[in-house]
């Protein structure tokens, strides 16, 4: 890991607001996440970390503020867009689609980067691409690659989605929860891809809600409540620092410790 | 064989017409739009043929090329009028649009020829064109139901929000699909008005729109293959239940409210369960519970407040 | 000019009744009932078959028809739109279904009407009930357009006050709102369900007499016609809402009036649906709508 924190970031949020009439979802939360590094988004419900992801792929309006990948603006562009310039996200809820199987549900991802002219790609052969392959590969999913969602266990289905955010070969990736619901081993797995993929120099963001986990893998973890930002720095510190232990973690990173 | 052919020519013609009707729902419908524009445009369309035939007697492809081009351009603008509403609002304006264009024919005076619609449209049109035609279309929309369009028309069905972030424009594909319906429902008009040569604005009812949903829901709304066996049932079924004498209509009734409980795919999807089963494919799904909605409230308010700016997907 | 007046209200009046169980249904419990037209005219018909033998007074057949039209509706909410709820949860993805179904409900309820009454109009000629014409200052008024502007304004008040105080109203709200949040807070849908599709059905019911009154004879295909007008004033005036039913129905039915007094009679069908498209177009939630808080 050769990136240092003054590298321009891939993603840069600042000063980012969302108002919905009167309350104020996120007001004033920004950050800069380098190529190569993981980051960790930490608050307790409600605190407006699903909202800010939203914000972030365009999902939402943002009140105020400024969006901005590999240095370049992106607040005021269709959400349509970001896919094209390597952002790539998970949902918090498992959102495969259910009529296509496992390998057609990661196909969808890659898509997007075709080779030929459009009506080529559409009335083509189909043939799985190279970052299809290598996506249903790293998650381990080979086995299944046939099976429809709805026959896969809850793990399963979110590394499907893993994958599929993987098959457009993103140079940003946005988790949502990644491992929920997951058992033990499996989220060590997922941690252990997340961390190989940050080594290739994938820029990720994470909103998660097992703290052990953020700890591990994350390289930096910025602690959000009521919609600002509460504390930054490296996961031992934001877990120690006292407001956060008050606003989110209480006994139960206590426990853990 | 050639005695039944001639026998019962009307009703074979008119199961091709009633497949590219059912289709006019049905494409729609595959990407989640709720509308029924295109029995609006098969009335458009068989105006649009019988006047051009009468008046300037153009070739039949010629009067049907024009018809749908017509249908397809108002199709697309009817979908930016359209553009914020959804499900069953939508289906009410469509609805309406459908009224509008049966009012409007009959006030259309000379032109259209009022409440009593327009005679002796005679033309070139052959039951083989009809035909010809019908494969074409079916050929075309098989392509969209295999490889990334597949993919594509799934998720804009399913998630318009994953589409989003896929980078698929939803907007823009269920334009083309408001255009494509319109095509398709002026062309069943069109071929329509030329094989019958006449055309009046009782044909474009409430009824002809309950036909054409009822089709595609019991046929199948995932493809063309649903809305053939949609309209081959609901253009025969009607000789078929003659045998049930009086009570054809309560059999008729009672018939769509089966499929509408039991088949929720349709006979085709029906067809292709069982068909899977049989493979033993869809063995036990072993689907763990998902864990509690951690910031279900979160969303809630997203939906709740932003309900309205997604509501039309930008 | 006056009468004129009163005869839209009239019209109104009957939108009203017609509307406002659809609607409840509708904005509450989130089902599109398109048999309500079938029930408004199949309670009519049965009412009509029984005058036939016994000679009723008005109060009878009023009650006759909201009882035929309860059981109707809760045979159909029982028998189909349960049925498919069932086999399908998510109510946004079982929306064609219902539709689908009620179509199906409305030609079987429509096919056994023509049957039976051999599609001629029928009437109440053989009820106790005479009407009666009453001069009140400067307007002629008959007895049963007073009973059905007292019926309809009665039963949307009652229905008002049932949605905003009552323990009952207050759950159906809230699966109106959020049906996730409603089941959390112990509603029992089903049951919410059946009970607002009585009162729907037993509204249906009502109209379907006091119309058949009103117009002398009614035919089994005047159900249908009534629902696009339904539809018309419920989106009009905002689903779920009855003062915007009321609103809506009384628009609809002062547009229809003035367009068929000064334009033509063939128009007066575009009125409807013009006004469900400029509405749609303009003001998407209605007159009195909430905002939409369901999922698209």
């Amino acid at each position: 890991m050769t990136t240092t924190e003054t590298a321009p970031p891939v993603l840069e949020a600042e000063d980012v607001a969302v108002h919905y009439g009167g309350i104020k979802a996120v007001d004033g939360f920004g950050l800069r996440l380098p190529a190569g590094r993981i980051y960790g988004i930490l608050g307790p419900n409600g605190s407006g970390k699903s909202t800010f992801l939203a914000a972030v792929t365009r999902l939402v309006p943002l009140t105020r503020g400024r969006l901005l990948i590999d240095g370049e603006e992106y607040h005021t562009a269709p959400p349509t867009k970001l896919a094209r310039r390597g952002l790539a996200r998970t949902f918090q809820t498992v959102r495969l689609l259910p009529e296509l199987t496992v390998l057609q549900n990661v196909q969808l991802g890659a898509d997007l980067h075709a080779p030929g002219g459009r009506l080529r790609s559409w009335l083509g052969r189909d043939r799985p691409s190279e970052a299809v392959e290598e996506a249903i590969e790293r998650t381990g999913l080979g086995d299944v690659r046939d099976a429809w969602p709805t026959e896969l266990s809850y793990g399963m289905a979110r590394r499907v989605e893993i994958a599929r955010a993987l098959a457009s070969r993103p140079r940003l990736l946005l988790l949502d929860e990644p491992t929920a619901g997951m058992n033990h081993s499996e989220r060590q797995e997922v941690s252990e891809l997340m961390r190989k993929l940050r080594d290739e120099g994938l820029a990720q963001l994470i909103v998660e809600h097992d703290v052990q986990m953020m700890v591990d893998t994350c390289d930096h973890l910025v602690a959000m409540n009521s919609g600002t930002l509460v504390a930054e720095g490296s996961p031992q510190e934001v877990v120690s620092h006292p407001a956060v232990q008050e606003a989110y973690l209480g006994k139960r990173w206590r426990s853990h410790a | 064989m050639i005695g039944w052919y001639e026998a019962n020519l009307v009703l074979i013609e008119a199961t091709f017409l009633n497949f590219l009707l059912a289709l006019s729902i049905q494409v729609p419908l595959r990407l989640g739009v709720f509308s029924f524009a295109g029995v609006g445009s098969y009335g458009l369309g068989a105006y649009t043929a019988a006047i051009l035939t009468l008046r300037y007697d153009v070739p039949a492809f010629v009067a049907i090329g024009a018809a749908v081009l017509l249908a397809a351009v108002v199709g697309y603008l009817f979908s930016l009028l359209v553009a914020r509403l959804n499900g069953l609002y939508l289906a009410m304006a469509t609805i309406a649009f459908v009224l509008i264009i049966a009012v409007l024919a009959t006030n259309g005076g000379e032109l259209t020829g009022g409440a009593n619609g327009l005679y002796g449209a005679l033309s070139d049109l052959t039951t083989g064109g009809v035909v010809a035609v019908c494969v074409v279309v079916a050929v075309l929309l098989a392509l969209t139901e295999r490889g990334p369009l597949r993919r594509r028309i799934e998720a804009v069905r399913e998630d318009p929000e994953l589409s989003l972030s896929m980078g698929i424009g939803v907007v823009p594909m269920r334009q083309m699909a408001f255009a494509v319906s319109g095509a398709l429902g002026a062309c069943a008009g069109a071929m329509n008005a030329l094989l019958r040569t006449t055309v009046s604005p009782e044909e474009i009812n409430f009824h002809l729109i309950v036909l054409a949903l009822t089709m595609v829901i019991i046929g199948g709304s995932r493809s063309w293959i649903g809305a053939f066996i949609g309209s081959v049932i609901f253009t025969w079924l009607p000789s078929v239940l003659a045998s049930a004498g009086r009570w054809q209509d309560v059999v008729y009734g009672v018939i769509i409210i089966l499929a509408a409980i039991f088949m929720p795919t349709g006979l085709l999807g029906l067809v292709q369960t069982l068909y899977q089963k049989l493979r033993g494919r869809r063995s036990a799904a072993v689907t763990a519970e998902a864990p509690a909605d951690d910031t279900a409230e979160e969303r809630a308010l997203l939906q709740a407040l932003g309900g309205e700016s997604r509501g039309g997907v930008q | 000019m006056l009468e004129i007046l009163i005869n839209a209200v009239t019209l109104g009046s009957l939108y009203l009744l017609f509307a406002l169980g659809m609607s409840v249904a509708w904005g509450t419990i989130g089902i599109l009932n398109f048999a309500h037209g079938s029930t408004f005219m199949f309670s009519a018909m049965v009412a009509y078959f029984v005058v036939q033998t016994v000679a009723l007074p008005m109060w009878a057949m009023v009650l006759l028809g909201a009882a035929v039209g309860t059981v109707l509706s809760v045979l159909t909410q029982a028998l189909v739109f349960n049925l498919i709820l069932r086999r399908n949860p998510d109510l946004l993805k079982a929306e064609m279904q219902i539709v689908v179904g009620g179509i199906g409900t409305a030609s079987v309820l429509l096919a056994i009407a023509q049957h039976y009454t051999k599609s001629v109009p029928f009437g109440f000629s053989a009820s106790t009930f005479k009407v009666a014409t009453y001069q009140l200052g400067p307007v002629h008024i008959s007895n049963v357009q007073l009973v059905i502007l007292v019926a309809a304004l009665g039963l949307a008040g009652l229905a008002a006050w049932w949605l905003k105080s009552a323990r009952a109203g207050l759950a159906l709200r809230a699966i109106g709102v959020n049906p996730e949040v409603a089941s959390l807070m112990g509603v029992d849908r089903s049951r919410m369900a059946l009970g607002t599709m009585a009162a729907a059905g037993a509204l249906a019911g009502i109209a379907g007499v006091l119309l058949t009154y009103y117009l002398g004879s009614i035919a089994a295909e005047t159900g249908d016609s009534f629902l696009i007008s339904a539809f018309a004033a419920i989106i009009l005036g905002g689903i779920g809402s009855v003062a915007g039913v009321v609103t809506g129905s009384m628009i609809l039915a002062l547009a229809e009036t003035l367009v068929v007094t000064q334009l033509s009679g063939t128009w007066a069908s575009a009125v409807a649906f013009g006004l469900i498209f400029v509405v749609l177009l303009f003001l998407p939630r209605g007159i009195f709508g909430r905002k939409e808080v369901r999922r698209t």
